[in-house]
């Protein structure tokens, strides 16, 4: 008791400053967040299933958000299709098998060979990727959040879309990867100008002749749904964010106590301003509680 | 209080970088190289704002230098920790 009295409350025994206030206190603390990212990266040499990020994305759902984002900005709706959906899952499962996390794979592939693969004759093609996001609300809003990746979702020259929703080991982390394809084939010629034409960076025109063939875009919304995972012990977000929030809400409370402590007992002493620490430490609070799970590419 | 009072013109600018900062994270929640600079750039601001106020206020000490830079790395510390896993 004694000892916690002396880690949380100024007295003769601190020099009148809790002692987790003192600046080798705080520098003991970093290192012990550090070192706890370091046993969390470890943890999957242990178990390799252990980590990981529980998800709940349908393709179809992403689809509708989509056009939902679409219609709101006056373009009209996206068609799923089929052959773009196989290419979209290929390209997920790709980046699981070469465990990468890029619109380029280490060897080179790019996003266009999986059209091409599949047999998908593009006029215009475009790719957003996704992962971690536990729900495909959070994945879509994202996307719209970010300029490149939201010109690509509401760009007018798009007719087609394809989803691929991949769960799978990456770096050693169970994720979830989406992959959004998005194109208008040959015959597919007539760009509505509803709204501006976007300039998108993942745009691929073609200069050579349109070989016009009829070409049957697939109306029934099937798609290939991702597989059933195994149990998720740990998320390395919320543990890191849990133990964040624990060590900043113990260190501004001690601050505050610290202070008013200190201030009744018209004790000087030679420090920093109790409260700059506490803002300081209230807006390292804001971020972890800003911070959302999910990284999009 | 007074002391506080005293100190209220630096603690209001403070307080602005801090709120720019948390906009700043906000409104580019899907640039993680621009979250990383900007968690540098408030811990920087946060050394130099403590370095200023006290050389002002002519209490300034190479403990409280260190002191401000401690809690300036366990800021960077928890904040990149949390950036590095989402």
């Amino acid at each position: 008791m004694e000892k916690l009295i002396h880690f949380l409350l100024p007295r003769e025994s601190n020099n009148h400053k809790a002692k987790i206030l003192h600046s080798s206190s705080l520098l003991v603390l970093a290192s012990f967040l550090v070192l706890s990212q370091i046993v969390l990266n470890l943890l999957p040499k242990l178990n390799p299933s252990i980590l990981g990020y529980a998800s709940n994305i349908s393709p179809s759902e992403v689809v509708r958000l989509t056009n939902e984002k679409r219609a709101a900005a006056g373009l009209s709706a996206l068609s799923l299709n089929q052959e773009l959906s196989a290419a979209a899952y290929t390209k997920g499962q790709d980046m699981i098998a070469k465990d990468y996390w890029a619109h380029i794979a280490p060897d080179g592939t790019e996003p266009w060979k999986f059209f091409k693969d599949f047999g998908y004759k593009y006029r215009y093609a475009g790719e957003n990727l996704a992962r971690d996001f536990s729900n495909a609300n959070d994945a879509v809003n994202a996307w719209m959040n970010s300029p490149a990746h939201r010109e690509n979702m509401l760009n007018p020259k798009y007719k087609e879309i394809g989803i691929g929703v991949v769960e799978g080991d990456l770096a050693g982390v169970d994720t979830t990867i989406v992959v959004q394809f998005f194109g208008a084939m040959y015959t597919d010629k007539i760009v509505q100008p509803i709204a501006q034409a976007a300039k998108t960076e993942k745009t691929v025109v073609l200069t050579v002749a349109p070989t016009i063939i009829p070409t049957a875009i697939p109306i029934s919304i099937q798609t290939i749904e991702p597989q059933v995972r195994s149990q998720i012990l740990i998320s390395p977000f919320t543990t890191t964010r849990t133990l964040s929030l624990i060590v900043v809400a113990i260190l501004l409370l001690v601050f505050i106590v610290d202070a008013v402590l200190v201030s009744k007992r018209r004790i000087t002493r030679v420090a920093g301003r109790t409260f700059a620490h506490v803002v300081f430490l209230g807006m390292i609070l804001s971020i972890i509680l800003i911070l959302k799970v999910g990284n999009i590419l | 209080m007074q002391n506080f009072i005293k100190h209220m013109p630096h603690y209001i600018s403070l307080i602005f970088i801090f709120i720019a900062g948390i906009i700043g994270f906000y409104v580019f929640s899907y640039d993680t190289n621009f979250q990383i600079g900007v968690v540098f750039a408030l811990a920087s601001a946060y050394v130099s704002w403590g370095i200023i106020h006290h050389t002002i206020h002519k209490d300034i000490c190479l403990s409280v230098v260190i002191e401000y830079v401690t809690v300036a790395i366990l800021g960077i510390v928890i904040t990149l920790s949390l950036i590095y896993r989402i």
